[in-house]
Formats: structure tokens, C-alpha cells, sequence
């Protein structure tokens, strides 16, 4: 559940080494037994959801069907993400964080309807850090580095009755990218709150003042809070966990130590059985496994630097990847609805750099039939 | 065939409309459509019989809805007067001893004064003036006296100036233009003559099609090769003078021409006609909560361009005369305000009064919507907001642009709102600026939007069928549309109006003469010019580009949008291939084009 759209600038000033990556795939790549897809194939009535405001993105479904939660920036005087719920029968959209700070990460229990997000509303200097930015956005410089992991992130959810909010974590680190178990009563997410709680050696602390999300591992705790218990202990980033269909297990993206190159992964909710399911070596993340439970989508690089497409694999990671977008711009963030027969996924194929969420009808015959014949995975 | 593919939409139409809970019916704006685009109709040229009975039919079809005339009117014929168009009423030129004659020798441009003008007459080499701003010095006036004088200019730019140069003086080429810098000069009348090192050499200058009611404040006409020779019988040969002023170099000056007096008696007859607008409302049946500017209008052009003879069809030679049907441009947006307005009628609560307009002459230059707002029958400032359709019955790919965007900040929120139902897939255009009516209202503060699927194939030509629109969308583009006015009219504070500066990059045909052929997605934000089309047989189709190609370069000028394309164009030469840089899928491919002469 992180933000590439905002790391593009970092992962540009790595252009060259991803030019050396592509090269090494290319190099080992006759297609074997490679049919040729479309997107068409995969993605039909393809249009844009969100149109309001200058940037929206990671839209996930409510149990039914009926509704999406994403962030999106689009209301004046607050130049970072706040939480929506979309009305997919009526239309109507309305927020559902506080409107102050930073958000990011949100998703509806599938029992009670709240909304769980990660937000820094409690921060004292948040409508202080609104101002400061939009005073640097009107200043016209770019900057390097807009994503910061803020540690002041927690999560938070939101009563759907009453419209109250409860924070559910309290730990000094970037505490984010949250999602529930399918019955309600589980919630994983990422946090970098190893980096505050432990003496950090030199090397260390000099990593987490240029890339904190070295540190983020994955969690696990009750819907309430309790239970914290952590998942991975392997160095580099470990973010976007989310429950199977069936609750049996986690997928989530692992980074290497530069922070390059990630891989899809999926393990029991205890942490155990730990299977790598991509290898493409670029950065393949936004795992989201189908509602079928038979294979996962996910976004992965492979194909250009800062050219992120839309992929499907197998559940187990047998077989080869398979293509799923080929348009202009960002492809990510991909989340099939849970009848599994449409994809809301963030693209900037509107144009611009910004990413807006689109929503498609997902052909899930036409995925199983491209899945059985892609070979094995190289 | 044809049923299969019908068959398959309406597949997809069933999808959709299982979202909405909605099951088939009948097509809201078919017959509409069909009716309108019928030969019966002619064309709805403004002005003619087939416009009459087409505003016949309009007016019918909202009267049976239960819409009335607007407060205070008896009708919903709201008429207005136009030029139709202009031709010479015997304009003559006499130099020293001859005397010659239209239309042989002589045309008064389509923006002249009728006058009779003697004086010496004064060669001002291309007349281009380039304003100070540009920080470009070319300046025809520079070392001349023209005041009371009869100026001789060449039409178009200097022809083998580089393309920097060209680029620029090509903006200021345009004869509407040289006339204003003439008449500026104090220069009493124009007369334009086609060098012969240009294309069309020698020849006169057909007479425009020129809405305007009146001239420029200036006589000008524009003369043959032979009435050259007589202007410059006394000095070098006029072949040798403009090779000179060609290199573009702006220190090659124009002359007086030696003992020459002319006499230029200019005459147009302008054909005026009356056009009708149709303009009804549906009343509010309940106040809104602030009563806050209680109308909303929704509007399209029901005009078109009859048997194309005005000069604006594309029609090939073999089609040339024939009705121009219009089915898309712009029954398909009539038929939209039409299905809009029935929804609307049928609903037990309004809160705002709806203004519904069909206008005619737009394509004469937006001219029934002009005369419409400058003597509105209802004020301006009591209207929230303006909805236009032009040309909604070809969408490809669920694509629907919404342009003039920028006119008011309530607008994405609101097309986001209606568009989830809808689920197109919208491409938003801030620009205003756009031909159609929607700039009317945009000019007269009252935010508005453009809906359209953009143009295609037969844009302009016979060949714009009602056969070829695709009704299920066109459906579902009025159903957007009727959500997006329920939500206007339940809104307590209307939209507010943001102003959107006028580019400096307009598309501007000005001075363009060569003909490429392409037809371009003007709907696409893509990067490049997105082809829509190709005209059959032109420049483009012969160098095998086709539909759905992006052009990335010309002339080794990059293409990132239609305005670099506009530009670029100035640049080419007629007859001299240029090579072309397009993308096909994911290929880029070369190929050569050679431009063709437009008239």
C-alpha cells in the first residue's frame, strides 16, 4: 500500500542502474511459449472513477461491493492525502478523515464497516507542515524526497455508526498500510517502529535519516489494537500486507536492502512458510490476491524504470507473470472488487504525472486461460 | 455484420445499464437523430428552408414535453440576422489607360468597404507587420509613406525564408490582418496580389465566407498576375522583387510605384439572412433554498452546413454538393438536449427554471448563440450554469471529453459525482476557448461545460450518417447530462464562474494554406497529435498513416499537441515532402508526406 507515485523522484535519480537491470533481463528472455495478450483482453469499459482534485489513488472495495474508500488530495488548504468513501450507487463522496495532516492507507472492515487509515491529525504541527508545503509548491521547486514516513503516522479507525474516531496504535515510528482479516478481527500493516524503540548502531542511524522504510516490517494485532505481535525480520522494507480471500494467509511486497528491487511474497498469519512469488528482479509490489484465490495482481517496473505496469501470477508463483496493462504512464495499486469481475487500480494514463483511480471489468476467464498457458517462471 | 456489431453493444449497454438497475429500452434520442439528419432537412443550413422545418420539428418535440416560451415571449422562435455570404457586385480597377474588371481581374476581399479610392499607388512588399512585442523586427512600413495612398501587397509570407522566420511572419499573414496594418499606415485601400513564385500563383483570391455585418474601414481587393504586370510595368519585374523580399530578410523595402495612379472601385453584395434559435424552459415547480440565480440552461446547434457550398465542407470531389446530413455535428447534441429535456419534464420537482436552446448559424461562426446572449431574454446573471453538447454520437473506447472545465471549481467534483453512475471514461479540458457555443457563455461569465466524443472521419462531410451514430452511448451521454442538471438545481449555491485566460496559443487557420488530410482527436490529452482520422485520398492517407496513429514529429518539429501541430504546419511547403514521425502502438515508424494546396 505505499506510495511509488511519490518515490518517482528518488527512483529517477536510479535510472541508470535500472537501465543495467533491464538490460540482464533482456539478455535471458526468449519468450517461451509467450502468447500475446491486450489489455482489452484483460480490462474492458476502462474508464476514470475519480476526477475531483489533483491526485487520487488506492481505492479498496467494501465487502459488498457497493462502496470504495481512497485517498485523494482535493480540498483546499490541505496539499496531502485525506480519506473518502465512495457511494458506487448514489455517487456521493464524502470524507472521512479529520482534514488535517497527513493520511494514507485506508480500508473498510468487511464486518462493521468502519474505516481503518493511518493519519497524523494528532501531530501538533500538521496545519503548520500543510502551510509550509503549500508555500513550497508555490515556490514552483521540485523536491526530492515528498514521502517521508512520518513517524508521528498512526493508525486510526473510523466508527461507521457514530463518526468517531479511535487510534489504534501508539508506537513512535510510521505506523501504515493497514487491512483487515475477511472476518474483521485481524488487522496487518507496516511499521518502521523497530528504528525508535531499540539503540540504533551508526549505520543504522544514518540509514534511517536518508530511507527510514528500511525498517518497516510487517505487524499483525486484533481489530481493537491488542495482540501487536511482528511478522518479518528480515532488513529492507516490508509493506502493503493484506489477508487472502480465505483468511489463511498474508501477501505483501518485500524490498531488498537498496530499496530497489521487491518481490511479492506470501506467508501464514503467524509468519511462518514464507514464499516468494515474483522474480523479475525490479520492483514488483501492490500485490492483491483475486477473489478466487487462484492468482495475484500486482505492479511491477520490469518493463522500464519509472514504467509501472499491471502483472498477474499464480497463487503458488509457479509460472511466469503475465501482462496485464500496456498504456502510457503509472499502472498500480491494483484491487479486484470482491465479486472478482472488476479492477479499481490507480493509472496516470489520464495524463500528468498525478495518478487517478480507474475502474474496469475484469475478464477472470480470460486471466485463468493466459495464467495456465504461461510457462514456467524463469 | 452490421447486427453482430449491434448485437455486441448492446451487450455491453445491458452491463452497464445492470450497474444502474435499469433494463433496454427504447433509445431516447434515435429518432431524434434520425429525423434531424433526414434529407428532408437538407442539411439545416441557417437561413434555408430545411433550418425552417428543422426548428419546425424542435419546436414541436418540446412543445409535446410541456416546455414553454420564455417569460415574456409568445414563441419559442427567438430570430436574428446574419450574412449568409458575400459575392462581388462589380468591383473594378483601373491603372493608368486600362481598366479591369470582376470577376476576371478583380475581387473585393470578403471584408471590404464598398468605396471608390484614386491615389498613387505605393508596393508594400508582403504588407506583414510584426507587433514590437514579438521582438522580431519586420515591419513592411518601416521606410514607407502610404498615407492616402492605394498599397499593393503579396498575399501569404516571404517563401524561402527560414522556418524560424516563417513561423513567425505566417501568424501575421493573414489579409484580414495586412488590411488592419494598411489602414493603420493611413493607406486608403488594399490591393493583394498572389506572386508569382507562390502557390496559386496570379490568381484571385476567392471571397471567404465573412459573417460580419460590415467591412473593416478599408477598400481592398485582390487582383491577377495581369493587372500585376500593369502596376509594375514602370519598375523591375514583380518576379524579381518578391525573390528578393523571399530570403525573409527584413531590410528588403517596399517602393513606390513609379507614375502610377489607380482607381479601385470595391463592391460586395453581403446576402443578409434571418436564422432562428429555438429557446424554451420547463418552470421550476419549487423555489430553490436561497433562490440564488434560478435558471439552468442546456443548448446545442441544430444547424448545419446544407450542401456544403459556404466553404466550410470537407466533402471530396466526388461528394461535393451533395447534404451535408449531420448527424453528429450536431443532431446527436440536439437530440441530447431534446432526451435531457423530457427526463427533465417528467421529474414532479424542479428548482430551477431550465432553459433549453437549439441554436442556429454556429456554424457560421456561433452566431445564433452570439445574438442570443448580447439580447438575452433572460439576464445573463439569473442563468448558474450553461451545458453544451457538439457532436456526441461517436464515442470510441467510453471516451468522453468535458471541456471548458476550468470555468468554474465545482465542476470536477460534480462530474465525478454524476460520472460514477454514468462511468464514462471523462477526459477534462479546462480550455473554454473551444468552436463551439460553449465559448458564448463562457465570455459572458456563466460557468459552462462542452460535452463531446470529438471529431471523426465524416466530420464536415456527407458522409456524417445517422446510420453511423451509436445510440446506446449517445443515450448514456444524456443521462450523465440530466444527472449533472438534477444536481445543479437541487444545489443551493450555484457554481461560481472562474475566469480562464485565452491562450496565446489558439489554433489559428490563419495564413495556413497547405492541406495535410489529417483529421485530429481533439478529444485526446495524449502526448502527440492523436489521428481520429485521415481524409480519403489526401496527403496523409497517401504516406499510410491512419486512425488512431500518434504524429510525434513533422518537419523536425517535435508534436506535443494540437497547437505545435497548428504551428508546424505554417512551416511546410506545398509539393516538398516532409518527413513524418508517428507512433503506431508501440512502434515509431517514419514516412514521408508531401502537402497538398489548400484554397
Amino acid at each position: 500500500m505505499s506510495h511509488f507515485l511519490r518515490r518517482t523522484p528518488k527512483l529517477l535519480v536510479l535510472t541508470a542502474l535500472a537501465v543495467a537491470v533491464s538490460a540482464a533481463l533482456a539478455a535471458r528472455a526468449p519468450a517461451v511459449g509467450a502468447q500475446a495478450y491486450q489489455e482489452k483482453d484483460f480490462l474492458t469499459r476502462i474508464r476514470r472513477l475519480t476526477v475531483e482534485g489533483r491526485r487520487a489513488g488506492e481505492g479498496y472495495w467494501s465487502k459488498d461491493g457497493r462502496k470504495l474508500v481512497f485517498q485523494s488530495e482535493r480540498e483546499p488548504g490541505n496539499p496531502f492525502y485525506q480519506i473518502y468513501l465512495m457511494d458506487l450507487g448514489t455517487g456521493d463522496v464524502s470524507r472521512v478523515s479529520p482534514g488535517i495532516g497527513k493520511t494514507t492507507c485506508s480500508f473498510i472492515n468487511p464486518e462493521t464497516g468502519d474505516v481503518l487509515f493511518a493519519s497524523t491529525h494528532h501531530d501538533p504541527t500538521s496545519k503548520k507542515q500543510q502551510e509550509e508545503e503549500l508555500a513550497f509548491r508555490t515556490s514552483g521547486k521540485e523536491r526530492r524526497y515528498s514521502w517521508d514516513y512520518d513517524p508521528e503516522m498512526e493508525l486510526y479507525v473510523r466508527d461507521a455508526k457514530t463518526g468517531s474516531y479511535r487510534r489504534l496504535t501508539n508506537a513512535r515510528g510510521y505506523d501504515a498500510e493497514g487491512s483487515y482479516s475477511p472476518d474483521g478481527q485481524w488487522i496487518v500493516f507496516s511499521s518502521t517502529r523497530d528504528a525508535y524503540a531499540r539503540q540504533l548502531s551508526p549505520a543504522e542511524q544514518k540509514q534511517l535519516e536518508t530511507d527510514p522504510s528500511y525498517f518497516a516490517e510487517i505487524y499483525i494485532m486484533r481489530a481493537d489494537g491488542s495482540g501487536v505481535r511482528r511478522l518479518t525480520q528480515v532488513p529492507g522494507y516490508d509493506g502493503g500486507p493484506f489477508f487472502s480471500p480465505d483468511g489463511k494467509r498474508i501477501i505483501w511486497r518485500r524490498f531488498d536492502t537498496t530499496g530497489v528491487i521487491a518481490d511479492v511474497h506470501t506467508m501464514n498469519p503467524d509468519g511462518s512458510d514464507d514464499r516468494q512469488l515474483t522474480d523479475f528482479k525490479a520492483m514488483s509490489w501492490a500485490p492483491y490476491i483475486h477473489p478466487s484465490g487462484k492468482y495475484v495482481i500486482f505492479a511491477s517496473n520490469k518493463l522500464g524504470f519509472d514504467n509501472f505496469e499491471l502483472f498477474m501470477v499464480d497463487i503458488d508463483g509457479k509460472k511466469e507473470p503475465v501482462r496485464v496493462t500496456y498504456s502510457d504512464g503509472f499502472d498500480g495499486l491494483p484491487v479486484p472488487s470482491p465479486d472478482g469481475a472488476q479492477l479499481a487500480w490507480t493509472s496516470s494514463r489520464g495524463g500528468g504525472r498525478e495518478g487517478q483511480i480507474y475502474l474496469a471489468q475484469w475478464n477472470h476467464q480470460k486471466a485463468l486461460e493466459a495464467l495456465a498457458a504461461a510457462g514456467p517462471r524463469k | 455484420m452490421r447486427q453482430k456489431l449491434i448485437l455486441l453493444t448492446s451487450l455491453v449497454a445491458l452491463a452497464t445499464a445492470a450497474a444502474q438497475s435499469q433494463t433496454a429500452a427504447p433509445s431516447s434520442t434515435r429518432t431524434y437523430v434520425e429525423t434531424l439528419a433526414s434529407e428532408r432537412f437538407a442539411g439545416r443550413e441557417a437561413g434555408s428552408t430545411g433550418e425552417r422545418l428543422a426548428g419546425d420539428y424542435l419546436a414541436a418535440q418540446l412543445a409535446r414535453m410541456g416546455a414553454k416560451p420564455l417569460p415574456g415571449r409568445t414563441t419559442m422562435f427567438v430570430p436574428f440576422d446574419f450574412t449568409a455570404g458575400s459575392k462581388d457586385g462589380g468591383s473594378r480597377v483601373t491603372v493608368g489607360p486600362s481598366t479591369f474588371s470582376a470577376p476576371q481581374d478583380v475581387v473585393a476581399l470578403s471584408f471590404s468597404d464598398d468605396a471608390e479610392i484614386t491615389g498613387s499607388a505605393v508596393f508594400a512588399g508582403y504588407g506583414i507587420v510584426v507587433p514590437e512585442s514579438q521582438n522580431f523586427g519586420y515591419d513592411s512600413y518601416a521606410t514607407l509613406d502610404v498615407k492616402d495612398k492605394v498599397v499593393v501587397v503579396l498575399r501569404y509570407f516571404p517563401e524561402d525564408a527560414d522556418q524560424q522566420t516563417r513561423a513567425i511572419l505566417a501568424r501575421y499573414s493573414d489579409l484580414r490582418y495586412k488590411a488592419m496594418a494598411a489602414r493603420q499606415h493611413g493607406a486608403k485601400a488594399m490591393l493583394v496580389v498572389t506572386g508569382p513564385r507562390s502557390p496559386n500563383a496570379g490568381q484571385t483570391v476567392p471571397i471567404s465566407f465573412d459573417t460580419a455585418l460590415s467591412g473593416s474601414g478599408i477598400a481592398a481587393a485582390s487582383i491577377t498576375g495581369k493587372v500585376a504586370d500593369a502596376l509594375f510595368a514602370g519598375s523591375k519585374p514583380l518576379r524579381d522583387v518578391q525573390q528578393q523580399l523571399d530570403s525573409g530578410n527584413p531590410h528588403v523595402a517596399g517602393f513606390p510605384l513609379p507614375n502610377v495612379t489607380v482607381t479601385l472601385k470595391t463592391s460586395l453584395v453581403r446576402e443578409k439572412q434571418t436564422g432562428r434559435n429555438v429557446v424554451a424552459y420547463l418552470p421550476a415547480t419549487a423555489s430553490g433554498a436561497n433562490g440564488a440565480k434560478p435558471w439552468i440552461a442546456i443548448g446545442a446547434h441544430y444547424d448545419h452546413l446544407g450542401l456544403g457550398r459556404a466553404g466550410n465542407s470537407l466533402a471530396g470531389k466526388e461528394d461535393a454538393g451533395k447534404p451535408h446530413l449531420g448527424a453528429d455535428d450536431n443532431a446527436s447534441g440536439s437530440a441530447a438536449v431534446l432526451a435531457i429535456a423530457e427526463a427533465v419534464a417528467k421529474q414532479p420537482t424542479r428548482r430551477r427554471n431550465l432553459l433549453i436552446a437549439l441554436w442556429s448559424a454556429e456554424e457560421l461562426g456561433l452566431v445564433g448563440s452570439s445574438a442570443f446572449v448580447n439580447a438575452p431574454p433572460v439576464s445573463m446573471n439569473q442563468i448558474s450554469a450553461y451545458l453544451n453538447f457538439d457532436m456526441v454520437g461517436r464515442m470510441h473506447d467510453n471516451k468522453l471529453a468535458v471541456q471548458a472545465t476550468g470555468t468554474s471549481p465545482g465542476w470536477s467534483g460534480l462530474l465525478e459525482r454524476a460520472n460514477i453512475a454514468a462511468g464514462f471514461d471523462l477526459t477534462l479540458q479546462p480550455d473554454p476557448y473551444q468552436p463551439t457555443d460553449v465559448q458564448t457563455f463562457n465570455q459572458v461569465g456563466v460557468p459552462s461545460l462542452n460535452f463531446t466524443t470529438g471529431a471523426h472521419v465524416d466530420y464536415h462531410k456527407p458522409s456524417d450518417t445517422a446510420d453511423k451514430i451509436d445510440y446506446d452511448d449517445l443515450d448514456r451521454v444524456a443521462s450523465l447530462a440530466t444527472g449533472i442538471v438534477n444536481r445543479l438545481m437541487d444545489q443551493t449555491d450555484p457554481p461560481q464562474f472562474t475566469k480562464v485566460e485565452q491562450s496565446s496559443q489558439t489554433v489559428s487557420r490563419t495564413g495556413a494554406r497547405v492541406f495535410t488530410g489529417t483529421v485530429p482527436d481533439y478529444t485526446s490529452n495524449a502526448k502527440g497529435l492523436l489521428l481520429s482520422g485521415v481524409v480519403g485520398g489526401g496527403p496523409a492517407e497517401q504516406a499510410g498513416l491512419q486512425k488512431g496513429d500518434v504524429i510525434i514529429e513533422i518537419a523536425g518539429q517535435s508534436i506535443t499537441n494540437i497547437y505545435d501541430y497548428t504551428y508546424a504546419l505554417d512551416l511546410l511547403k506545398i509539393g516538398q515532402p516532409v518527413k513524418v514521425v508517428y507512433m503506431r502502438g508501440n512502434d515509431r515508424r517514419e514516412t514521408m508526406l508531401t502537402p497538398a494546396a489548400r484554397n
